[in-house]
């Protein structure tokens, strides 16, 4: 399925610690939700989602069918500097890939 | 037809036979999702039940009753009116975080999400969630090998899990 919005994804310094703010597109359907037609939408939804501080690999997100649509996801990263680049993987059942880039601001 | 042509052509047979099951057998997937699926921990995402799902992912470990892990006051809420996104944010002052579990107990899977953090990461971290009916939701972090769990039970409006 064709997926037309774009992943984002922000980074920003704070006092000591860099926030990183993720909104994934993506529809995640469990499996079990159905259509108009009243069939059942095949299962479809990421399932590892990993994340990098320049050539660092800093965090592994798997999810299950209960992450919701769309994905939102924010933590923080010890240290960090402006202009850091912060990169993201995922993939999902179907083998579906994607990847977003941001710097530090 | 003579005896010794018989049994040489039952011997062929046989080996063709057992041949073609064990390429079969190795076709069908016995090796397949160990290469496509190593990645995702499928047992415990599977698992139907809390605690398959907990020992699945996080292992045997002395739980330990302790307010080091902690989930956001209204984040989730007590109340959510669309269970189809329920916000989660939890926050922990443990140190050498292995792995973390998201859980919602009465989900058809109740594992939801799961973390392997770095030392490079730390908490506060917020995500959404799916919830399909009232039911509790359950953080749980293994630490040095031990095991810190926290709670909130959440009422939902419009269930979440289509």
């Amino acid at each position: 399925m064709a997926i037309k919005t774009r992943d984002r994804i922000r980074a920003k310094l704070q006092d000591d610690h860099t926030v990183v703010r993720i909104l994934l597109s993506h529809p995640m359907h469990t499996g079990r939700g159905k259509n108009d037609q009243d069939e059942l939408i095949p299962a479809e939804f990421i399932q590892d989602i990993r994340c990098w501080r320049n050539d660092e690999e800093v965090l592994t997100v798997k999810c299950g069918t209960a992450t919701s649509r769309n994905p939102y996801f924010a933590f923080q990263l010890n240290g960090g500097e402006i202009g850091d680049v912060i990169r993201l993987r995922w993939v999902d059942n179907l083998g579906a890939k994607g990847t977003a880039e941001t710097k530090v601001v | 037809m003579s005896d010794s042509f018989d049994e040489y052509r039952r011997k062929i047979i046989k080996q063709s036979i057992s041949a073609s099951t064990l390429a079969l057998v190795a076709a069908s997937g016995l090796i397949t999702p160990r290469v496509l699926l190593a990645h995702w921990p499928q047992d415990a995402f599977n698992a139907e039940t809390l605690e398959d799902a907990i020992l699945t992912f996080l292992g045997e470990a002395e739980e330990v009753d302790e307010e080091a892990i902690q989930f956001t006051i209204g984040s989730p809420p007590t109340y959510a009116v669309n269970g189809a996104s329920v916000p989660v944010e939890i926050s922990s002052s443990l140190q050498n975080i292995q792995r973390v579990a998201l859980l919602v107990e009465k989900n058809p899977f109740p594992l939801a999400m799961a973390l392997e953090p770095t030392p490079a990461m730390r908490f506060p971290f917020k995500t959404m969630l799916k919830v399909a009916e009232d039911s509790e939701i359950i953080a749980m972090v293994r630490a040095d090998d031990k095991l810190y769990r926290t709670s909130r039970y959440v009422e939902i409006d419009i269930g979440g899990c289509a």
